[in-house]
């Protein structure tokens, strides 16, 4: 145990390292893939038909296919179309594109459950649609899916391990590197796990206090 | 940039897809059918008498849930051998996805339980039955109906997730594109090939499902 | 704002606006951007691994110290990328990296889709033995017959490789490394047969504990690989190889091979080059 440790110690650096990463990589993919989602929320519901048939088949295809796909997909295609993107770019556009397409299903599922009367009744009071939206529709829709959108979050950085696979250095790949070099395998994975199980569960503690902050509101 | 498309490639390398989507399926199957089993046995101790278990099927749900599948495969295939636990590479990965199925599993069965009238559960002990027989009688058919659409969805996610056996090459289907993907470069069409057909059998199992739930009326 | 988030950024605007020119001379492309960019692994010692500071190492990391010294005279003027083994090729086609420097087998079906250098480096197998074992050498392994356990990787070939040099050992196969050196420390294999590169490093770490059986089997060739249709790119990658192997930079070379492999490779012989005999 003393061992493991020291280990740490001399490790640390590379832990942090991976750690930051894991946090900023989910990071900008919960937040460009939130933008994404609200948008492909909106436009399947209120969107001009050729957009609705477009978001919908985005939404299905990300639905039913694994991330881990998507990652290598995203990685090796956008590299033969002449995209140059860097390991950690094309894991953060694939996570973003992951999680745009979750959260948009789940926004248009919110809307969707909004009266239509209530956009009559916006109307009548002379209110034009995006004031509607923006307005009406959005609060009580955002409020709805709060529970699930910090689910979703959780999600993104879990699946931020599977970048591992295409060189991105985040936490699991920091700590492989450790263990190829220490041979400490049941020490580091766990501790990791441990890491990882730390950013989530603070997550989850967050989301539920915001919902009974909004809950109160 | 032009890519000039070869299917060619997929065609001669289908019978690999198909039996990694097969395999991919199997893992799926039975993780499912272990974490039900464990996802059961959580959910009674969750809602049950007994303060310790519910605290332990607690502890188990919110560590799982919380831990990245990846991580848990690692553990399980790398590690556990040191603990003297050696299990062959397709029997630690189904552990692990069992072990993961169980925690989201637990809540799904435990939202089933609690949305069984307790009136029904007084009417069984009414005409005598013990409780272990309301359990058996009325409480878990009730519940595994109840609980069939998100155990549809939750084998649907398995399914996803049984590409993350690519990582301890195990061949499934993620592997195999993988590997045409490295052997052939057909990037695109491994990739599609790949989508389409993790995409097709989603499709396929959810309108199945569909089926299945309107042959048992809901209670 | 940090780095990560920067390159996403830049990544996703050089998609909306449409991206790079074609790559037509990677020669004066690597010497106009004033560094080299390798792809590599990250957890494989000796050949590509974080030190305990953080910093890639091994020998893969110094051979492609050794290209960008011919290039720039500064062995340090390269950007590591990192890939997984299986990106080798891809990343070398898509030009991702400009050369794969990771202990790259050499076949002739990989060299329909890269073009390979010079080789580095001969890999093999080995036995590693510890000190006090039973049998201390090949030909003792051998005679031993039935009665020897060889603890091994766990892989489709690793029965056949090891009855190739040991036809009736017993072959116990481990899921990872470390399990295979611990059934061999524990006693439960005679021998471990491992990569004689990781044999070779794992005796170095430490000293006076192992044995090496003295028997190596199964080459295979490891070379760098760029991308193909460039001679002149391939023909100085070579000629930076070629004269760290055999010229004036086998100083360089050799002190890495001895930092990695613990012995030092044969030096060169003065006179008529060998190569052309």
């Amino acid at each position: 145990m003393g061992e493991f440790f020291a280990e740490i110690w001399t490790a640390r650096a590379q832990l942090a390292e991976g750690l930051l990463a894991t946090i900023e990589i989910s990071a900008v993919a919960i937040f460009t893939g939130s933008a994404l989602g609200l948008f492909t929320g909106i436009g399947l519901v209120y969107g001009w038909r050729p957009l609705r048939w477009l978001l919908r088949f985005y939404v299905d295809v990300v639905r039913g296919t694994p991330v881990l796909v998507l990652i290598l997909a995203t990685f090796y295609i956008l590299a033969v179309f002449g995209v140059q993107f860097t390991a950690v770019g094309s894991g953060m556009f694939a996570l973003s594109l992951f999680c745009g397409g979750h959260l948009g299903e789940i926004v248009r599922g919110a809307l969707q459950t909004i009266p239509a009367t209530q956009i009559d009744a916006g109307k009548s009071v002379g209110l034009r649609m995006p004031q509607i939206l923006l307005l009406v529709l959005l609060p009580q829709a955002l409020r709805q899916i709060l529970p699930v959108w910090i689910n979703t979050a959780v999600e993104i950085v879990k699946a931020s391990t599977l970048l591992s696979i295409i060189g991105v250095g985040e936490l699991l790949l920091k700590t492989q590197e450790i263990i190829g070099r220490n041979f400490l395998t049941l020490e580091f994975y766990t501790f990791a796990g441990l890491l990882y199980f730390l950013v989530n569960f603070s997550i989850e503690r967050f989301g539920r206090i915001v919902e009974r902050r909004l809950a109160l509101a | 940039m032009t890519y000039t498309f070869n299917f060619n490639v997929i065609w001669a390398n289908l019978d690999q897809l198909l039996s990694g989507l097969a395999l991919g399926l199997a893992l799926a199957f039975f993780s499912i059918l272990i974490g039900a089993a464990i996802g059961l046995a959580a959910a009674f101790a969750a809602t049950g008498g007994s303060r310790f278990l519910r605290g332990a099927a607690s502890v188990y749900v919110t560590a799982i849930r919380n831990t990245p599948l990846l991580v848990i495969v690692l553990i399980a295939y790398f590690a556990l051998p040191e603990l003297g636990i050696r299990m062959g590479k397709l029997e630690s990965f189904v552990a692990s996805l069992a072990i993961y199925a169980g925690a989201y599993l637990t809540e799904v069965f435990r939202a089933s339980l609690i949305g069984i009238p307790a009136g029904l559960i007084d009417a069984g002990l009414s005409i005598g039955l013990t409780r272990f027989q309301v359990a058996r009688l009325v409480r878990f058919p009730i519940m595994l109906r109840n609980a069939l659409p998100a155990l549809g969805s939750t084998f649907i996610s398995l399914f996803k997730d049984t590409s993350i056996a690519a990582a301890i090459a195990i061949p499934e289907l993620t592997f195999q594109a993988r590997r045409i993907n490295v052997d052939t470069f057909r990037v695109v069409e491994a990739w599609m090939a790949a989508s389409i057909l993790y995409l097709g059998t989603c499709l396929v199992i959810a309108a199945g499902l569909r089926r299945l739930e309107r042959h048992f009326p809901k209670f | 704002m940090n780095k990560h988030t920067k390159t996403f950024i830049l990544c996703v605007g050089s998609l909306i606006l449409g991206s790079g020119a074609v790559q037509a001379d990677k020669l004066a492309d690597v010497l106009a951007r004033g560094k080299l960019i390798v792809g590599t692994g990250s957890t494989n010692p000796p050949w590509h691994f974080r030190d305990e500071a953080g910093n890639l190492a091994g020998f893969d990391v110094d051979v492609a110290k050794i290209v960008a010294k011919g290039l720039f005279d500064d062995a340090e003027k390269v950007e590591f990328v990192i890939q997984a083994s299986d990106a080798r090729i891809p990343n070398v086609v898509t030009d991702k990296v400009d050369i794969t420097c990771q202990f790259m087998t050499v076949t002739a079906a990989r060299a329909q889709q890269v073009a390979f250098t010079l080789p580095y480096y001969r890999e093999g197998v080995g036995f590693l033995l510890t000190k006090d074992a039973k049998h201390k050498t090949y030909d003792e392994l051998k005679a031993a017959g039935a009665a020897v356990t060889v603890s091994v990787l766990q892989n489709v070939y690793a029965e056949e490789m090891v009855h190739q040099a040991l036809p009736e050992a017993k072959v116990d196969q481990y899921e990872s490394v470390d399990l295979m050196y611990q059934a061999l420390n524990s006693g439960r294999a005679d021998a471990a047969a491992t990569d004689m590169s990781s044999l070779k490093w794992f005796m170095k770490q430490n000293p006076d504990k192992y044995l090496d059986a003295g028997y190596g089997w199964n080459p295979q060739t490891y070379s760098c690989a760029i991308k193909k249709g460039d001679a002149d790119w391939l023909n100085f990658v070579n000629i930076a190889l070629r004269e760290a192997l055999s010229g004036v930079e086998f100083a360089t070379y050799s002190a890495s091979f001895e930092k990695w492999f613990g012995e030092a490779p044969p030096a060169p012989k003065i006179g008529f080059p060998a190569e052309l005999r």
